[in-house]
């Protein structure tokens, strides 16, 4: 890659983050926060696209972002108020402006935008900027005309070719119309580090010359050692254009005196250009009401922030997954008494913190996720007719990079299963007796290890009656199964039922849900389904909020080591011989301090062997699980420590109930169990036991 | 003596762009991320002269701009403000501040070294 390339892919990235920022606040814009803070952090991040765009040569993109930027700026003036209109205008404009990133990354064709521009522009003209203030003759009586330079380039007439009479061509160039030039330059051009002598120089380049300098210099105890004296006049010939020489005084304040005028030619010159009395184009101050400062950022702890390729974490973390491993056998093998030495302890507490560390420079906020939502949204509320409100929550709530790149199409899939299939026709929603307006929740939030990610809509719920015959009519289940409620929800992430044909064509064009829910498990995470007819449904994912280092509990089942991830586990109990107990021919529970709580033998969810009844030897450990406390009962308990998880092999990751694997200080590897998939209800753990006896 | 430039803009993309294009220049450049870092480079580095953004998070060029001029050692170092914006009345501001002199963006590499000769020899 060039190295233009690679700024560019720079500003890529930028425009990409820009974008999201844009677009939390152009949604809390529309939903009535337009403070000021909010609306500067909408512009600066347009203006930013802008600026690189028009660098890097991404012109459409460049006049678009302009446009948008043009309407911001009234808002953010306070000239445009930010009312529902206005804001649906620039949510619009700013998926437009997504598309042209996009078709500047090569992503896409260049969005039409032609309507939107009308549409901006209609925007624009509603605020009616204020007509420039007549100028104002100064107390000279002189009255400064404000000049653009683009009208006078524009200007048909401006080159247009001068009737001249032959015997003119040999006049001196000074008599046909020479520019003379007259700069007396303020105080304070001379301070704030303007340099007429720079000026000057500049002129020269284009052909100029200095003719005189008038001098207006006070005896020496009047002179002000910081005032302006001089008059510089200098003449340039004719041919020279104005607007390069007008440039030149570009620096120079307004309060410079400047003439750069035609010589006075005498009759032949036609179309004399007129005398231009150059102010440097200030219009008055009061032309515009003053805006308000842009916002000055309040947030004074911004940190400062630097660029590492992915990569090199990943890197870092997998060496710092071997640094752990090393020392955990290291420890292993050392006598107690050595084990006691300072040293290690020390060793094992630095080894921790920089694991710490490398996995929080991994985590971003969900955000990015979650930035693309409230678009889409939009979109099927358009494609459907329905009215939708979406709230986020937890959207500061941090993943691993790794686990939030691969979110994306699941959520994507579950917010239009939600807004498709859950949320019924405003018509609808009013005859069931609710809000004509739905509402979709997006949520995160962390709850030890893992991370849960919800889509709640306030729909019609699963339509149980329509899923079940459904899955009869694709084999999926047999014509008389007897199925709980959710274990028919939990159809829709069959394999093979597929809702796309079905109900609508919208879901379909995302993926089915079984896709989902194994693209989530490949994560180490799961899917639940929880739904009420008539009052909605919630999606949620829950992943593991890394994939690489999990605090576990090391346990001893029929033999075998497994890791317990430590995050679920609430207490352990060496149970009395009579405080487990059957209460049914179904389970066991186990008092604890008055509760019950149900029982699950570990080795008999994997179908192992078992005695029950045979507790005296066992350990009970509770685990908080999505359903509530569940009691695991183990052979022993062997230790605590930090693992690093390493993938199970493909074939092994359709077995529900495992999270992957790890090596443990002695070089053998134990199995990390998935608690919630393990206990969760019915389906799962017979999915568990089916996938580990084949 | 090469000319040493502060370019201060909160877009990276901007600054490395800034920093190439005035390399080929034979100018020296330092750059920031935002009026805050700026001010603390402009004493570290005392430059020749400070290209700034207009639009930043934390301090923004404005205010940047007034900053610098309020050091004496400061006063007379020029000032160009390099961005996108090109309203009167912004340039007004940038001025009042203490700006020597504004140049829109997108710039042209060539444009812009003029631009800095004609206010620094």
């Amino acid at each position: 890659m060039s190295e233009l390339e690679d700024i560019q892919a720079i500003f890529f990235e930028e425009a990409e983050e820009g974008l999201a920022t844009a677009e939390a606040g152009l949604s809390a814009m529309a939903e009535g926060d337009a403070s000021p803070d909010v609306i500067a952090g909408v512009f600066r991040a347009v203006h930013s696209i802008k600026g690189g765009a028009g660098a890097f040569g991404h012109g459409g993109l460049q006049d678009f972002a302009h446009v948008f930027e043009n309407l911001l700026d009234e808002v953010r003036a306070g000239r445009i108020a930010a009312d529902d209109r206005v804001c649906r205008t620039m949510l619009a404009a700013f998926d437009v402006l997504s598309d042209h990133v996009a078709a500047a990354r090569g992503l896409g064709p260049a969005p039409d935008d032609a309507a939107m521009l009308a549409a901006l522009q209609q925007a624009l003209g509603q605020g009616a900027p204020s007509a420039p203030a007549e100028p104002v003759a100064d107390e000279n009586g002189f009255t400064p005309v404000a000049i653009d330079l683009a009208d006078l380039d524009n200007d048909p007439f401006a080159f247009e070719p001068v009737a001249v009479a032959l015997d003119d061509l040999d006049a001196p160039a000074s008599q046909t119309g020479a520019w003379q030039i007259t700069f007396t330059p303020s105080p304070a051009a001379l301070a704030h580090g303007g340099e007429p002598l720079l000026v000057i120089r500049e002129l020269e380049r284009l052909g100029a010359q200095l003719t005189a300098i008038d001098s207006v210099v006070p005896p020496l105890r009047d002179l002000d050692p910081e005032g302006a004296y001089l008059t510089y006049r200098l003449g340039a010939p004719a041919e020279c254009d104005e607007a390069a020489l007008r440039e030149c005084f570009d620096f120079m304040p307004p309060d410079c005196s400047l003439t750069i005028a035609r010589e006075e030619a005498p009759a032949p010159a036609v179309l004399a250009a007129p005398t231009l009395v150059v102010d440097n184009a200030q219009p008055p101050p009061d032309a515009a009401p003053a805006a308000p400062p842009p916002a000055a950022a309040s947030d004074g702890g911004v940190p400062q922030l630097i660029r590492v390729d992915v990569g090199k974490l990943d890197m870092l973390l997998n060496l710092v997954g071997e640094l752990v491993i090393r020392n955990s056998i290291l420890f292993d093998r050392l006598s107690p008494t050595d084990q006691q030495r300072v040293e290690l302890p020390e060793l094992a507490r630095l080894t921790r913190e920089i694991q710490d560390n490398v996995m929080s420079l991994r985590a971003q906020p969900v955000r990015q996720a979650f930035s693309r939502v409230p678009r889409i949204v939009r979109e099927l509320c358009a494609d459907t007719g329905k009215e939708v409100d979406l709230e986020m929550i937890g959207e500061t709530t941090e993943v691993d990079k790794g686990v939030i790149e691969k979110i994306g199409e699941p959520l994507t899939h579950m917010i239009r299963n939600a807004v498709d299939h859950g949320i019924e026709p405003p018509a609808q929603r009013e005859a069931a007796g609710k809000p004509r307006r739905g509402t979709l929740q997006l949520s995160a939030e962390q709850k030890g290890a893992r991370i849960f990610l919800r889509v709640r809509d306030d729909g019609r719920g699963i339509d149980r009656a329509r899923v079940r015959a459904k899955a009869i009519e694709k084999g999926i289940i047999p014509a008389d199964a007897m199925l709980s409620d959710e274990e028919i929800d939990n159809l829709i992430c069959a394999p093979g039922f597929s809702t796309a044909e079905t109900i609508s064509n919208i879901s379909g064009r995302g993926v089915g849900m079984d896709v989902v829910r194994s693209n989530v498990e490949a994560l180490g995470g799961r899917v639940e389904i929880a739904s009420v007819p008539g009052e909605g449904t919630t999606f949620t994912m829950v992943l593991p909020l890394t994939l690489a280092i999990l605090d576990g509990m090391i346990v001893r089942l029929s033999g075998q080591r497994y890791v317990l991830p430590l995050a679920s586990v609430i207490e352990t109990v060496r149970p009395e011989p009579d405080q487990v107990r059957a209460v049914s021919t179904e389970g066991e529970v186990i008092e604890l301090r008055g509760d019950y709580v149900p029982v699950r033998r570990a080795s008999e969810l994997f179908g192992f062997p078992h005695q029950r009844g045979a507790c005296e030897e066992t350990v009970v450990i509770i685990v908080e699980t999505e359903a509530g406390r569940v009691g695991l009962l183990v052979d022993t308990i062997e230790d605590r420590r930090e693992v690093v998880i390493k993938s199970l092999d493909q074939n092994l990751h359709p077995i529900r109930g495992l999270g992957g694997a790890t090596i443990l200080g002695d070089g053998s590897i134990a199995l990390i169990l998935d608690i919630d998939a393990l206990l969760a209800a019915g389906g799962a753990q017979k999915f568990a036991l089916k996938g580990l006896a084949a | 003596m090469t000319t040493r430039i502060l370019a201060v803009d909160d877009s990276p993309s901007m600054r490395m762009l800034l920093r190439a294009s005035l390399a080929k220049q034979g100018f020296a450049v330092e750059d920031a991320e935002d009026g805050v870092h700026g001010l603390e480079r402009m004493h570290e580095v005392a430059p020749d002269l400070l290209i700034t953004d207009i639009n930043m998070p934390r301090m923004d060029g404005f205010e940047l701009i007034e900053a610098v001029r309020a050091e004496p050692r400061f006063r007379g170092t020029p000032i160009l403000v390099l961005s996108t914006e090109f309203s009167d009345e912004k340039k007004a501001r940038a001025r009042n501040a203490g700006a020597t002199g504004w140049i829109t963006k997108p710039f042209d590499p060539d444009k812009l070294g003029a631009a800095i000769r004609r206010v620094y020899p």
